[in-house]
């Protein structure tokens, strides 16, 4: 909370700044920047902000000069480069903290974040975040150096955001993406085994036939994803293309890139219980490139059947009916050992 | 006098070794295996191998010498001994008579005294409720959570047969209802091995490979 009252009084002191500046500076607005910055074919690649990401924003709420302050109305007949405002003008805290990590030396703030498509944390999707880090660290590696020492490397690779144990990062919950094989959704699409991918907004919407994506799974529209719902999904012969991966993402992180000790201890997650994994969500992509999360009822992921057919964390999740029917199954077994051996027990003079 | 018998000591030899390591094996996995598991599906209330990893570990090697000693079993009845068909499916006359005179003298005759009216021999080491028992444990229950157990030691690179089976849940409950169901077996199993002359003369031959023949 301190982090966006420091960002809003800092965006704050620079309009307030901008109203004392010489003319030029002020009369600047984000349109006017992105009227040339949001087409390729004017900036070229290197200076282009894609405006509908750029818009949903914390630094699009700001607008373009909060952080290029020397822009002027004349940019660029003035020969200026337009000052960059520094992430630590606002970011201090995460700053101090990623400077003393052995990632700062490697990279900038930059090298990780697009500020033109900066998001929260429950906005982008794990495999964007994890595609961040493979910008470095080639997944191949990091699947062999986990590997020697975490059963099953390849698997929580793919369900967990890298930063779910590389920072102290903070209530975890299941969010499901909308998953397809490549070319999966298009008509006709032959039968293939390729890896699953993120669908994108714009295949969605098309198999939503204009409706809301939303409505691909929310079929009442209420906002929340029932069990009856994912039932439906998860049977629908219509998506049966589709498929709900679901990752353990968390809902806050640091920027401290550590392991922290209690990360090699396989219980922080597995030893929760049935209780601990209640908290669901559905991520849909929107246009913008980003996540909107509805929430799913809970007890979906624990629902042996009808919630998550491919999501299962060992010892999280076990579904509390399947372990009644085992126990009635265990049970059954002891009735030959107690009633047969009671009887043998009570007729054992008939044997002497 | 028969390789299998020894009159003077009125013995049979009813286990072969083969048969005997495979069964202590299996024995010994089989165990291993479901505490193991219980602590990986519990493990909110069960710590008894340290830690959750360790439990996983231990599960995994179980599993695997389970089924390589099935794999043993398998490979010797079917090739070497030959028996498979004979030992463990019922024929007609344990179909039409066997399982039901067997099953009125475990739950009746034997309260009064009467002998068992199977007597084990090589090539009929079971009576007709064992056979069927034993036919849909090795043929059915057991491979199928073998199968299952493989296929969740290997999410990642047997991905599409997982799908197939209809989704990481599905697999993880079936593996666990049969895991109940094969100690469900296994509680009336050892059960039944303390029923012979004493508790222990049903177990000894599967440790020397040799049964007293009861006097009736």
């Amino acid at each position: 909370m301190r982090r966006y009252l420091k960002t809003l009084f800092f965006g704050l002191g620079l309009a307030m700044l901008g109203f004392a500046s010489p003319l030029g500076a002020a009369t600047m607005e984000s349109g006017d920047c992105l009227g040339c910055h949001g087409d390729i074919e004017m900036v070229g690649a290197k200076f282009l902000v894609d405006q509908l990401a750029f818009d949903h924003t914390a630094h699009g709420e700001l607008g373009c000069p909060t952080c290029h302050e020397s822009v002027t109305a004349d940019h660029p007949d003035d020969g200026l480069t337009p000052s960059k405002a520094g992430c630590q003008d606002c970011h201090q805290e995460v700053g101090e903290e990623y400077a003393r990590t052995g990632h700062a030396a490697n990279a900038s703030c930059g090298d990780c974040h697009n500020p033109h498509a900066a998001r929260a944390t429950t906005e982008v999707s794990g495999y964007d975040m994890n595609r961040q880090c493979a910008a470095c660290h080639d997944p191949s590696e990091l699947a062999a150096s986990h590997g020697t020492w975490l059963p099953q490397a390849g698997l929580h690779l793919d369900m967990l955001p890298c930063v779910s144990c590389h920072t102290g990062s903070e209530n975890y919950v299941v969010t499901l993406f909308l998953v397809r094989r490549p070319g999966g959704l298009e008509p006709n699409a032959p039968i293939s085994t390729a890896p699953f991918e993120l669908a994108g907004y714009g295949e969605l919407k098309n198999l939503a036939e204009g409706k809301d994506i939303q409505s691909l799974v929310d079929i009442d529209g209420d906002g929340v994803v029932t069990i009856a719902e994912l039932k439906n999904f998860n049977t629908s012969r219509q998506l049966r293309a589709l498929r709900l991966r679901g990752m353990l993402t968390p809902e806050a992180v640091t920027h401290s890139l550590q392991t922290l000790d209690n990360r090699w201890d396989c219980t922080f997650c597995h030893a929760s219980g049935p209780g601990a994994m209640q908290t669901s969500f559905l991520a849909l992509p929107r246009e913008d490139g980003a996540y909107r999360r509805l929430p799913v009822e809970k007890g979906a992921i624990l629902d042996a059947l009808n919630g998550t057919p491919d999501f299962y964390m060992m010892g999280a999740t076990r579904n509390e009916t399947l372990d009644l029917i085992g126990l009635a199954i265990l049970a059954g077994g002891l009735i030959m050992p107690v009633g047969h051996g009671t009887l043998r027990f009570l007729t054992r003079k008939n044997r002497r | 006098m028969s390789e299998h018998s020894d009159q003077t000591s009125n013995r049979i030899y009813l286990q072969p070794t083969p048969v005997r390591i495979w069964h202590w094996l299996n024995a010994f996995g089989i165990v291993t295996l479901g505490i193991s598991g219980a602590q990986i599906r519990f493990p909110d209330y069960l710590h008894l191998f340290g830690s959750y990893k360790s439990a996983i570990l231990l599960h995994n090697t179980a599993g695997i010498l389970v089924a390589i000693s099935f794999s043993i079993w398998f490979f010797y009845y079917t090739c070497v001994a030959r028996k498979m068909t004979l030992l463990y499916v019922p024929n007609r006359d344990d179909l039409q008579y066997g399982l039901l005179r067997q099953a009125v003298f475990y739950f009746f005759n034997y309260f009064r005294g009467k002998p068992n009216p199977h007597h084990p021999m090589p090539d009929n080491k079971f009576n007709p409720l064992q056979k069927s028992a034993y036919l849909a444990i090795m043929f059915v229950l057991v491979p199928l959570v073998s199968l299952t157990g493989i296929l969740l030691m290997n999410v990642s690179p047997l991905r599409e047969f997982v799908l197939i089976a209809g989704g990481l849940k599905i697999l993880v409950g079936l593996h666990f209802l049969l895991a109940c169901s094969l100690f469900a077996f296994l509680f009336t199993h050892v059960y039944l091995a303390t029923l012979g002359k004493t508790p222990l003369s049903y177990v000894k031959p599967m440790w020397t490979g040799w049964e007293e023949i009861e006097d009736h």
